[in-house]
């Protein structure tokens, strides 16, 4: 008990002593810190439009002229080219467009029936649409999808947004790399920044920890002040990194962009994952006036 | 090595950082209750001893028995208890300049997690015997040199260390501190404490219970 009070009132001759080491400590820590929280929203923002955008993506399965119709309508018979198509891994929804649905939609598109005179010889040709379940909405899945169904019997063409689909997972993989860099950046300032801060403070200490040494003090008994220091700035700052964001949440109104927040529960990680990190930081800062 | 043995050191062989040869063949044995003066030029190698002795340096070759412990690089849970029983006063030994005169003298009472009963009274023993009282609170940069020598004397033997090493605390004292001081270790040394005092010139009174060294050549007659 005795040894922890003495632990404790080192915690508080250190922030007494240097409030301003302490104070630009929090305050650089929190900067960042609001920076990566940023960068976090901004992160899962961009994830949720992007899948947004790969919800409405579908694939079109043109037929051929030769299958009959029942093949296409039917999923009681197996051997159907719906049942087919159906079963393929991947595929959520299946809707067949007859020759009328699809000169219906292309009335609806351009305004005005092209095809008229043409009743009881439609050349549109019949078609499926097919959604996927969103772990096959990748181009891989989908080319390897498109294969299968191109090696089907009866299937004339197949078609889908293959060139924005990779467009659109290129983007997400330059902003997830470039958030992870920034991410680490980040946390490397924060860390060699906290480290200096603590070397600085216990620097002017030297004598004081090579004498306890002698005394027979240990190095995690020295340590553990720094340690609950740079806990509680790593904590604090990560904490008030989130209720600046919180506070602002309130104020600004996006109404054309859905701001996606992370979850509470990750919120709580990342600032005990911080404090766990401030703490790091503080043992990295005295660890050499330790050494004797 | 009988279990009242405090130090042992065989055959000790030790070159400076310079690559001199300080110990060459050191022999050295201190039992519970028994003390030692080791007189030795300067440069002889007193305070390479004492480095030794708590575990800052090591030999090149021969062994350092510390309470029945052989000491060696690595065994720092070993070294750390070692230094616990340890007062030291001068040389290398010197206050925090943090803590206050209270803070410095109580600082080994915190590491044994001493209560507090014991530590109030056992603090207030000690700055009584020291006349320390009134500057129980002050920094060690207020201190004068004698005050300074006092209070590093009050930390050392606080926690009833059995093992004092006094590394020139003797040297260029007044009469009356001296005297003070020689008063106290005498107290100590019938109390049963073992006591290392290293100096460059010989005490001018013998204290009981001690044996006279000489450091000569690397080793000590």
């Amino acid at each position: 008990m005795i040894r922890i009070m003495h632990i404790l009132r080192e915690l508080g001759k250190n922030i007494y002593r240097n409030p301003g080491t302490t104070f630009s400590a929090l305050l650089s820590t929190t900067l960042l810190f609001l920076l990566f929280d940023f960068f976090w929203i901004a992160a899962g923002t961009s994830e949720r439009f992007y899948q947004d955008l790969l919800s409405d993506l579908n694939m079109e399965v043109f037929v051929s002229e030769d299958v009959p119709d029942s093949s296409l309508t039917s999923m009681d018979t197996p051997s159907s080219l719906r049942s087919h198509i159906k079963s393929i891994e991947g595929v959520q929804s299946l809707t067949y467009i007859s020759k009328e649905k699809a000169r219906e939609q292309l009335s609806q598109l351009v305004g005005v029936d092209l095809l008229v005179g043409y009743d009881t010889n439609n050349p549109l040709p019949r078609s499926f649409v097919l959604t996927f379940t969103p772990d096959y909405l990748k181009t891989s899945k989908l080319a390897a999808i498109e294969k299968e169904i191109l090696a089907l019997k009866g299937v004339s063409q197949v078609f889908y947004s293959q060139n924005w689909l990779k467009k659109v997972e290129k983007t997400r993989e330059i902003v997830l790399k470039l958030g992870m860099i920034l991410g680490i950046l980040i946390i490397l300032t924060v860390l060699i920044s906290s480290t200096n801060n603590m070397r600085l403070t216990a620097r002017a200490r030297a004598i004081g920890f090579q004498q306890m040494r002698l005394s027979g003090a240990g190095k995690l008994f020295l340590s553990f002040p720094f340690l609950i220091e740079g806990f509680l700035v790593g904590a604090l700052s990560a904490g008030l990194g989130w209720l600046i964001i919180f506070y602002l949440r309130q104020k600004v109104v996006f109404t054309k962009i859905i701001i996606v927040f992370p979850p509470a529960n990750d919120i709580i990680i990342f600032c005990i994952l911080v404090a766990v990190l401030g703490s790091v930081s503080g043992y990295l800062g005295i660890r050499r006036l330790l050494k004797l | 090595m009988s279990t009242n043995t405090i130090i042992e050191l065989n055959n000790l062989y030790l070159k400076s950082d310079r690559g001199e040869v300080v110990f060459k063949d050191l022999n050295f044995k201190l039992t519970a209750g028994q003390s030692a003066v080791i007189v030795g030029a300067a440069g002889s190698g007193k305070s390479l001893l004492v480095e030794l002795l708590i575990g800052r340096r090591y030999p090149k070759s021969g062994s350092i028995e510390l309470f029945g412990e052989i000491i060696k690089p690595g065994k720092k849970r070993l070294i750390k208890q070692m230094r616990r029983k340890i007062g030291g006063v001068g040389g290398l030994f010197k206050l925090v300049p943090s803590y206050s005169v209270a803070e410095n003298i109580l600082y080994p009472l915190v590491l044994a997690a001493e209560r507090k009963k014991v530590r109030k009274e056992q603090l207030f023993k000690m700055l009584t015997e020291f006349s320390l009282l009134k500057q129980a609170g002050e920094l060690p940069h207020n201190l004068t040199r004698v005050e300074n020598t006092l209070v590093q004397l009050a930390r050392a033997t606080i926690a009833n260390q059995p093992l004092i090493i006094i590394d020139e605390l003797l040297a260029g004292l007044d009469q009356k501190t001296y005297q003070r001081i020689y008063d106290y270790l005498v107290k100590l040394s019938l109390s049963g404490r073992s006591m290392v005092i290293l100096s460059s010139e010989k005490l001018t009174k013998e204290l009981p219970n001690t044996d006279n060294y000489t450091i000569m050549n690397g080793a000590l007659v």
